[in-house]
């Protein structure tokens, strides 16, 4: 589905690229080359407001991660630097070794389908049906009819929900909705899976089940990154925990607890 | 059907009540846009006929003979601002005159070929020599006076230019008012389809995935509301060529610019091209131009 044009610009995971020491901790992990790079990233905002401060961190193919922290430690102003949502004021963020600020705007969509992102509010469309809603992520690559009926089918049953194609937005739970929005990001197989506070909005239960199904889809060799500050979920999966307070990186630990 | 023509219908079906009144709009505009377009052309067309039917007349003493009058004529028709130079002599005057009031017996009793003078009708390349040629010409040995049709043509140009003018300044208000129109509508279109498009981005769509339904949809409005003034003109031209005025007319041609003219018949599919070209123009830009205020593109 990527056009070559995108493989150029933003290298494959068959690119070998040597692997980055940001961490004293992490350094030891990092065996598989780096999808995701921060390299001393700085965000501030008019008047002054400094959301991220210095950031270190690199996100390796196939590697689990959560960022964790207090509201407004700058969880979401990583996350839509990630996606090219803003920019840096300073250092630099890479995707697969290209640093995303060097993209031309009219290529930015090349990036965005190597990663597949899910927010706390779903952001799905009411007007279509789940089928719908999944298919949009193919329709836009212009992928053909057959092909995108086998791959939503196949994005809706990973995810739980196939019984539920059929289905508008306004019939869903949020944790169905929440699934919505996991298969449309799965559809277009991205090498890197972001997730914005992603059970802030659905019960215990339903975030229960999303975890399965992160777990899922780390399982089948995809980086996930996911911003929470949902402490059961952290501690439940055991996996790397990168802390943030007030813009900063204060601790980055494999197997860590919130 | 293509892609893009499907959205776009679906757009203009959920769209009902704006795109009827968008029509609407447009089609005065474009209804304007053509009048100006069918003045201009008549008009050129109308100045073209007078220019070529202008004449200086160089009217002779009785005294002049005929022989000086022959010479005279070879000199006129070796200037190059000359189109033609035709000997009308006493006798050709009063066969003229007969054929003019054949219906007045008492009149043409009353006259004989020795009262009318013999003359030279000359016929310039540009109507706007013809004053430098009276002047010329006026002094010439044997002649008596000169008349040509300055007043006239003059007359007709400021008024051609006046009626161009009123139009063009209505018409230049109308696509200001359709240019708004369409701008708005899409501008609406953006608000009521903005999380749809912040979805769109955040999965992959290009620019032009997102941005092309907006340009189509304006040029929809533009393109199908010109190409429907266009083709009222076409009917009406088409009726108007084989009955009433311009069947009168028997035009067989009309001019487009100064050397520019086209069979009549050929006019409205003309007419029509250039209107739905324009329209689709002018959507376009109406369009673009909402894109990169309201969508940052």
């Amino acid at each position: 589905m990527r056009s070559e044009k995108s493989m150029k610009k933003l290298p494959d995971e068959t690119t070998e690229k040597p692997v980055e020491q940001v961490s004293s901790k992490t350094a030891t992990r990092n065996k598989k080359p780096p999808i995701l790079e921060f390299e001393n990233v700085s965000k501030e905002y008019a008047g002054g407001f400094v959301c991220l401060d210095g950031i270190n961190f690199t996100i390796s193919k196939g590697e689990f991660v959560f960022v964790v922290g207090r509201s407004g430690a700058g969880k979401s102003t990583l996350v839509k630097l990630m996606i090219r949502e803003q920019l840096p004021s300073a250092g630099k963020v890479l995707f697969d070794g290209v640093d995303i600020a060097e993209i031309p705007q009219h290529e930015i969509h090349l990036l965005r389908r190597r990663l597949g992102v899910v927010f706390q509010d779903f952001k799905v469309l009411p007007s279509k049906n789940v089928f719908a809603n999944v298919a949009v992520a193919l329709e836009v690559v212009d992928a053909p009819k057959s092909q995108i009926k086998d791959i939503v089918e196949n994005v809706l049953n990973l995810v739980g929900i196939y019984d539920k194609a059929q289905s508008f937005p306004a019939e869903l739970s949020g944790g169905e909705l929440q699934r919505v929005a996991i298969a449309r990001a799965l559809a277009h197989e991205p090498d890197l899976f972001v997730a914005d506070e992603p059970t802030g909005n659905i019960d215990p239960e339903s975030s229960a089940q999303i975890l399965d199904v992160f777990e899922k889809i780390n399982s089948m060799g995809v980086a996930v990154l996911m911003a929470t500050h949902d402490f059961r979920v952290v501690d439940r999966l055991k996996q790397r925990v990168v802390r943030l307070e007030k813009g900063k990186i204060v601790s980055d630990v494999a197997g860590g607890k919130y | 059907m293509p892609k893009a023509l499907t959205q776009t219908m679906e757009t203009v079906k959920q769209e009902k009540l704006f795109t009827v009144s968008n029509l609407v709009v447009m089609i005065l505009t474009f209804l304007v846009f053509g009048l100006f377009l069918l003045v201009e052309v008549l008009a050129q067309t109308a100045l073209n006929k007078l220019e070529k039917e202008a004449t200086l007349t160089l009217f002779f003493k009785d005294e002049a003979a005929e022989s000086a009058i022959m010479t005279l004529k070879s000199s006129i028709e070796k200037d190059t601002r000359v189109f033609s130079v035709n000997y009308v002599s006493k006798a050709d005057a009063f066969e003229i005159f007969k054929n003019l009031n054949k219906d007045e017996p008492l009149l043409l009793e009353s006259v004989t070929a020795n009262v009318l003078p013999a003359s030279l009708e000359i016929r310039a390349h540009k109507v706007g020599l013809l004053a430098a040629l009276a002047d010329e010409y006026k002094t010439t040995d044997g002649v008596e006076g000169v008349k040509f049709y300055k007043d006239i043509i003059d007359r007709f140009n400021f008024w051609r230019t006046v009626l161009s003018v009123g139009i063009g300044v209505i018409l230049l208000i109308l696509l200001f008012v359709s240019f708004s129109i369409v701008v708005s509508t899409i501008r609406t279109a953006i608000s009521l389809r903005g999380s749809e498009f912040e979805i769109l981005k955040l999965v992959g769509a290009s620019d032009a995935y997102v941005k092309n339904p907006l340009l189509h949809q304006g040029m929809f409005y533009g393109g199908v509301s010109a190409f429907v003034s266009g083709a009222v003109y076409a009917v009406l031209i088409v009726a108007g060529h084989f009955s009433g005025v311009l069947g009168s007319l028997r035009l067989s041609e009309v001019v487009l610019a100064s050397d520019i003219a086209v069979p009549t018949l050929l006019f409205p599919v003309i007419m029509l091209a250039f209107l739905t070209v324009c329209g689709l123009g002018l959507g376009y830009l109406s369009s673009l131009s909402a894109i990169k205020r309201y969508l940052n593109y």
